[in-house]
């Protein structure tokens, strides 16, 4: 390999991994830019996620070792998977807020904040009993088709990665800014007294950003088992810190901004690993977090939605 | 046995709590001893740590079943080092489960850990108490080396000791195979930042340059990272003709994995016997894992007629397969209840250091021949076996979780 | 009326809830202290306690919970700072001993060393090589070295961080706590790795050395546990604490009323983080190891279940808190497990007798949080205690009065007012925007020296915004403001309040969940000097000036009659709307300002009460205090202005005596509307 198909090979690591990253960093970017609430929970609703997808792939017989599906049977198995894994996550999102969260919208302080930390791990606790601790083998209905440029390989995982991501991300920018709902969720975000006063019922726009969320942080689960073919209890977390520190990044409240900081940490993920160490990856990580936030709390794309008092 | 403190509860201010605990009946006249087993029950070696404990237990019971110890009821008294948070063995658990074997009274010994960085965090506790630890697998040799006598022995006298042999043999003996037998020339090295895997990688990197390998590069992972891709770019465009890996399964299992995707399927790869484990072949699985070199720092028993019986007792009792250091722990186990009844028929009085003394003078029959020690504790007939993973679909009766099958027998590896 | 009788109110008689919690306390430090005897002594008895090495160990292990969470208490329950990386300050103090103990550094001997290996520090470690140095660094030398370094660490950290919001600062500190461990982690010349410090040095006293017993860690536990709960009450109960509490309660009121939040903030931090370092190193000492993995997040989580559940803020609550879920997971969880055992043993069934419910601890932890959060977020032991309804003794406790303030104790309040005549406050062209919108543009105004200037104009003419930059709130884009000859503009409004400014906001803003009293006391913060030490060793200069800080809150409240007074150790969120306005006065007159600024001080008042203000400002006037008042009520404004300002747009319209501006037609076209006056003119 040249160092220039290194490089190009980093960019594809990079860029699936920040694709992953993106579609999670979303579901904590559309609740803050509402509720200002960090949402803990995120994290997990990821890692059920994944397991939703495996036994969904499971399910429709896919195997470890078994032959891969060609055709519109990959295609089927694949949308009814992604679809039922995002509708499952979403579910288990919008449950959270009903459940856990609602009750709490009027409290000052960091309740609303360690109640999302508490059912993070209730989530953790329950896949770890639920499971076991040891990592899982995730079946891929994939064929190991890889196309090389240069030195490079691009994998067909990492296609599919790259299109499942730039679809939910293009439907849900499209959602928010020209269906009504979306609408009401850009409104709602600016001003919600103003909204409820407009006739945004806010209640409503709440499920649809947990529900939103989740569902492409489920989405990104599967896609995280299809990459790399595993999954365990353990991924939410290191998972989600990541994303996190896209969505803030990118200025957290903001759409696009979190699908260019998922872009931007997966990239800095796989260079920082090659250049420096892959040890020493989530202190570049995390130092860019709490740099950011200290420096430009609005991070790189600002917020749409003003402080709100 | 029941817990106790009931009563202490009911009358203490804890009252608030007190609820919770209960009465326990009296206990018969046998005196109990207890024997401390410890492995990483919680995390990526779960399923091994299964079978070392089932195979400490299954020694006590035959022991009490046989009446071996007069006046004595044996008790194995399971801790694990593992916690979620880790996803592995934690030395800081470690540490909380030695100083609970030794500040219960009837803990006489411990059998294990089975991780060295967990051994690392038990060790000096131990010594102190003077409790007699037994690893089945807990291979770095810092722990049995004079020259750290004041880490590992402040008390004075080892308390560690092995029915295995170290990766100051494990690592270089599989660098000679390479370098001898599969003729490579090119390696690079990977390790898991544990305290086993560091330590095993650095052993083979040593020995590996004395034969002539050249390295050409070394990464560290963190086990809990979920993407090595980068690390394997990086490694591919080095283009090493074999690769090493020092670490147990938690980042194994993506290591297999990873390695699979992105290195040539020419590359050999082997790990330590922190690979054997039966998520190498659930979690990573076929063909990720096929042809991956892995050792054991025993001999190989399992297959050998002389642990037949051993064999179908274990499989009818659990429900799975032994593996290697199953019968490590239970020879390990056997010897310390030999130590115990040979205080025991002494009349001496039945202390932890008499125990200790009896371990550190021991010459047993066991599984996989006689085990002693030297003056460090090491066991002193160290052999290193050499496996390779091969999925044999004409087997049907080697489960793919029984890693004791999967992964084939090659031979005892060269001693330099 | 007399002060006595209003420390009766302060400080009443104990009541048998009062005896009963004493002695519960008395309780349970005896059985505390025989703890690690009662199972020999219970033996003696005839009684099997069973009371075992383990045990101790265990309850060890929950005292050194028990000093966390009174750490993290200091940081998220008293000044309201979420936390979510405390583990880090652990982890640093675990470090310091553990490095500097353990076989870990071990540079060459050298005649150098020889003073250190004298006083023990360091002893010759005999090597075929050649000697090397191995620390040993004294446990008790460690615990204020390690208090030293971990604070010192907490204020580098927090300095840039804390003047983050909230939830930024959650998660600004969940990434430190990140980093600390992963540090730790790659630099093994220093730390040893993941494999972390093994054979750290156990703790000698007096030649006695630790090694594995459980008693004497137990009884340093016991110690370092004491110490840290007579740290919290002594640092609530002061100046110092109630700055933290006002800051937890409203940040922009605390720097209102003097409190310098970086300041105050810093040593929230500094303090938890040196309660951390200590933990640090008694829990290294007794484990003899420090690893990596012994300090992430789920340690930071732990000890925030710890805090949570025993009731934020609450120094008893979160001890309990520490004890009972550190108990849970070494008494409770393996006994109900070993019960779930037998029980599944004699009905046969497999589930029940596999199941280890000591790998649920974190599941609970989870439920926990929930359920607090959702059902009881006070915690167990709830910071403040519900009120009583007032005795008909209490509420008589001081005489009614009504009308203006009693003159002589208006002196005694406001202090020496005596003034040079000339200008008090003076703004001179000030221009404030908020992006394209200008809140006010070029305006002048003069408050005289003794005057009494009101502010007028119609709702969103830049009234409050005036007083904000007034008082430091919010920047000015133009303009100088001097006050007592002296520009003020830029300065922080803790600065502003202790150069004799104070005001009360439009919309109220109190310490909600804090008492009467304390509110009036932390009016008092920036004329008091009580530091940390001083609050903590309350030494007879800190008495003193506690006692006067009191008498003086007392004056303030007899002000108001029996409004107030009764009310003293009430919380303010349960008062009445005009008596919050009334302590929103008292609180400001407890900083005793040169200027008082009131804000619509009137709004929502009765047309009795209203007059009955009306009377006390002009009191405070008569007795010197300079005023500067906002208000909508034209009477109120023409009882009380000498000078009245009308404000418009941001501009100011005109300004003069009440009656001039009364007769104003701009003033009135303001107020009215363009529409009205045009149709007035026309017709």
């Amino acid at each position: 390999m040249t160092t220039a198909d290194v490089y190009l090979q980093q960019v594809i690591n990079g860029t699936s991994l920040g694709a992953m990253y993106a579609l999670l960093a979303l579901g904590f970017t559309l609740v803050y830019g509402i509720l200002e609430l960090i949402n803990f929970s995120h994290f997990n609703v990821f890692m059920v996620g994944s397991f939703v997808g495996l036994g969904m792939l499971e399910l429709f017989g896919v195997e470890p070792n078994a032959a891969a599906l060609t055709g519109f049977a990959l295609i089927g198995v694949l949308v009814a998977t992604f679809a039922v894994t995002m509708l499952a996550s979403g579910l288990l999102g919008v449950v959270i807020e009903r459940v856990a969260l609602r009750p709490l919208r009027n409290v000052k302080g960091p309740a609303a904040m360690i109640t999302t930390i508490g059912v993070s791990y209730i989530l953790f606790n329950l896949v770890l009993l639920g499971v076991g601790a040891d990592a899982k083998n995730f079946p891929s209905p994939l064929p190991s088709i890889s196309f090389a440029i240069g030195g490079a390989v691009l994998r067909l995982r990492e296609i599919l990665i790259w299109i499942a991501s730039l679809l939910l991300m293009g439907g849900l920018t499209y959602f928010v800014q020209f269906t009504k709902m979306g609408k009401a969720m850009r409104a709602t975000a600016q001003d919600p007294d103003a909204a409820r006063m407009m006739g945004v019922e806010v209640d409503r726009v709440i499920i649809m950003a947990f529900f939103l969320g989740s569902a492409l942080a489920g989405a990104g689960g599967l896609m995280f088992g299809l990459y790399y073919n595993l999954t365990s209890y353990v991924i939410g977390f290191t998972t989600g810190l990541r994303a996190f520190t896209a969505a803030v990044l990118g200025g957290i409240g903001n759409v696009p901004g979190a699908m260019v900081g998922g872009v931007l940490i997966g990239l800095i993920e796989a260079f920082g690993s090659y250049w420096i160490s892959a040890a020493w990856a989530d202190v570049i990580i995390f130092s860019i977090l709490v740099l950011v936030l200290v420096f430009k709390p609005a991070g790189l794309f600002g917020r749409l939605a003003p402080n709100k008092s | 046995m029941m817990t106790r403190r009931s009563k202490l509860m009911a009358a203490s201010a804890f009252a608030v709590v007190a609820g919770l605990a209960f009465a326990h009946p009296a206990s018969a006249a046998d005196t109990v001893v207890k024997i401390g087993i410890d492995s990483s029950l919680t995390g990526g070696d779960a399923n091994e740590a299964q079978l070392v404990t089932n195979g400490a237990l299954m020694a006590i019971e035959e022991a009490n079943a046989a009446h071996l110890i007069k006046g004595v009821k044996l008790e194995g008294y399971v801790l694990d080092d593992g916690t979620a948070t880790a996803g592995q063995y934690d030395p800081a658990q470690a540490a909380v489960n030695a100083r609970k074997f030794v500040s219960d009274k009837a803990v006489l010994g411990e059998v294990g850990p089975e991780m060295s960085g967990a051994a690392k965090a038990m060790i000096p506790i131990a010594s102190w108490a003077n409790l007699a630890m037994i690893t089945e697998s807990a291979t770095n040799p810092a722990m049995t080396d004079p020259a750290q006598a004041a880490q590992y022995r402040p008390n004075g006298k080892p308390v560690f000791f092995r029915t295995v042999a170290t990766d100051a043999y494990q690592g270089p003996n599989l660098a000679n195979y390479f370098a001898d037998t599969l003729h490579v020339k090119t390696m690079y090295i990977l390790d898991d930042s544990g305290a086993y895997g560091e330590g095993i990688a650095d052993a083979f990197q040593a020995q590996a340059i004395k034969k002539g390998i050249k390295i050409l590069g070394r990464d560290k992972l963190d086990p809990k990272a979920a993407d090595y891709t980068s690390v394997f770019t990086k490694i591919k465009e080095a283009n090493p003709e074999g690769l090493f890996y020092g670490g147990v399964l938690q980042a194994g299992v993506k290591v297999v994995k990873e390695a699979y995707d992105i290195l040539p399927h020419t590359i050999k790869k082997a790990g330590g016997d922190g690979l054997v484990g039966a998520e190498m072949f659930t979690g990573a699985g076929y063909p990720a894992a096929e042809g991956w070199y892995a050792t054991q720092a025993s001999p190989h028993i399992t297959e050998d007629t002389s642990a037949k019986d051993f064999m179908a007792k274990y499989k009818a009792k659990f429900n799975k397969a032994a593996d290697d250091y199953t019968i490590t722990a239970y020879d390990g186990t056997v010897v310390l209840i030999n130590a115990i009844k040979q205080v025991k028929d002494s009349g001496k009085p039945l202390t932890r250091e008499a125990v200790r003394d009896a371990v550190a003078a021991a010459k047993v029959k066991t599984l996989q021949g006689t085990v002693a020690f030297d003056e460090n504790g090491d066991i002193q007939d160290k052999v290193i076996s050499i496996f390779q993973a091969h999925e044999d679909k004409s087997d049907t009766s080697c489960k793919l979780e029984d890693d004791g099958c999967q992964f084939k027998y090659i031979g005892v590896a060269p001693q330099s | 009326m007399t002060t006595a009788s209003l420390m009766t109110v302060l400080h009443p008689p104990l009541t048998r809830g009062d005896r009963a919690r004493r002695a519960t306390v008395t309780l349970l430090t005896l059985v505390l202290i025989a703890f690690p005897f009662l199972g020999h002594a219970f033996q003696g008895l005839g009684f099997d306690l069973d009371i075992g090495d383990d045990d101790v160990d265990s309850v060890a292990n929950a005292l050194a919970y028990a000093t966390l969470a009174l750490g993290l208490n200091i940081v998220v329950g008293f000044a309201g700072l979420l936390d979510l990386g405390y583990a880090a300050f652990f982890a640093i103090g675990a470090y310091t001993y553990g490095i500097f103990t353990s076989f870990q550094i071990m540079p060459a001997w050298s005649p150098f060393w020889e003073p250190l290996a004298a006083l023990g520090l360091v002893a010759k470690y005999h090597q075929a090589a050649g000697d090397l140095v191995h620390f040993t660094l004294s446990f008790w030398l460690a615990l204020p070295i390690a208090a030293g370094i971990t604070a010192l660490c907490g204020v580098l950290f927090g300095t840039p961080t804390l003047r983050l919001r909230g939830d930024y600062l959650a998660i600004v500190t969940l990434g430190f706590g990140e980093i600390v461990p992963i540090v730790a982690r790659n630099v093994p010349s220093v730390t040893n790795g993941a494999a972390g410090l093994n054979g750290v040095m156990a703790p000698t006293l007096f030649g006695f050395n630790f090694r594995v017993d459980p008693t004497p860690y137990y009884y340093v536990g016991v110690l370092l546990t004491a110490f840290l709960i007579f740290v919290s009450f002594r640092l609530r109960d002061s100046r110092i604490g109630r700055a933290w509490m006002a800051i937890r309660e409203d940040e922009t009121a605390a720097g209102a009323m003097g409190v310098d939040h970086v300041k105050t903030k810093l040593m929230a931090f500094a303090i938890g983080a040196a309660f951390a370092g200590m933990t640090g190193v008694f829990f290294v000492a007794k484990l003899q190891t420090a690893t990596p993995d012994m300090f992430g997040f789920p340690v930071s989580v732990m000890i925030l279940v710890m805090v949570v559940f025993g009731g934020m803020g609450s120094v008893w609550g979160v001890t309990l808190g520490a004890f009972v879920l550190s108990l849970l997971q070494s008494w409770f969880l393996p006994s109900l497990t070993q019960w779930a055992h037998g029980i599944g043993a004699a009905v046969n069934n497999d589930w029940l007798q596999h199941i280890d419910l000591a790998r649920s601890t974190e599941l609970i932890f989870g439920i926990i949080l929930v359920v607090m959060m959702l059902f009881r977020r006070e915690g167990l032991i709830p910071a403040t205690r519900k009120q009583d309804a007032l005795s008909f003794e209490a509420q008589n406790v001081a005489g009614v009065r009504r009308g203006g303030f009693d003159a002589e104790t208006t002196r005694k309040v406001l202090g020496d007012m005596s003034h040079a005549p000339g200008k008090l406050l003076d703004v001179r062209g000030v221009t404030v925007k908020f992006g394209g919108l200008t809140a006010l543009n070029k305006v002048d105004l003069v408050v005289p020296a003794g005057g009494v200037v009101a502010v007028i104009g119609p709702n969103g003419s830049g009234k409050s915004t005036l007083f904000n930059v007034i008082t430091g709130l919010v920047p000015a884009d133009s303009g100088s403001i001097q006050f007592d000859g002296a520009e003020i503009l830029g300065l922080k409004s803790h600065e502003i309040l202790q150069r004799g400014i104070a005001r009360t906001f439009q919309n109220i803003r109190l310490f909600a969940n804090l008492q009467v009293i304390d509110n009036i006391m932390i009016g008092q913060h920036a004329r008091l000097k009580t530091g940390l030490l001083g609050a903590v060793l309350r030494g007879p200069g800190a008495r003193r000036e506690e006692r006067a800080a009191l008498s003086r809150t007392l004056d303030i409240v007899t002000l108001f009659g029996n409004r107030l007074a009764p009310r003293l150790t009430q919380v303010v969120s349960h008062l009445s709307y005009a008596n919050r306005r009334r302590v929103e006065i008292a609180r400001a007159l407890a900083t005793r300002p040169k200027l008082l600024l009131l804000d619509e001080p009137t709004a929502g008042m009765n047309p009795a009460e209203t007059l009955e203000l009306a009377e006390q400002i002009k009191t405070l006037h008569e007795q010197g205090l300079s005023v500067l008042i906002i208000e909508h009520k034209l009477d109120v404004v023409t009882r009380l202005a000498d000078k009245v300002v009308v404000l418009d747009h941001g501009e100011k319209l005109t300004e003069g005596t009440p009656d001039a501006v009364r007769r104003n037609e701009d003033v009135l076209r303001a107020y009215l509307g363009r529409a009205a006056t045009d149709a007035a003119n026309a017709a």
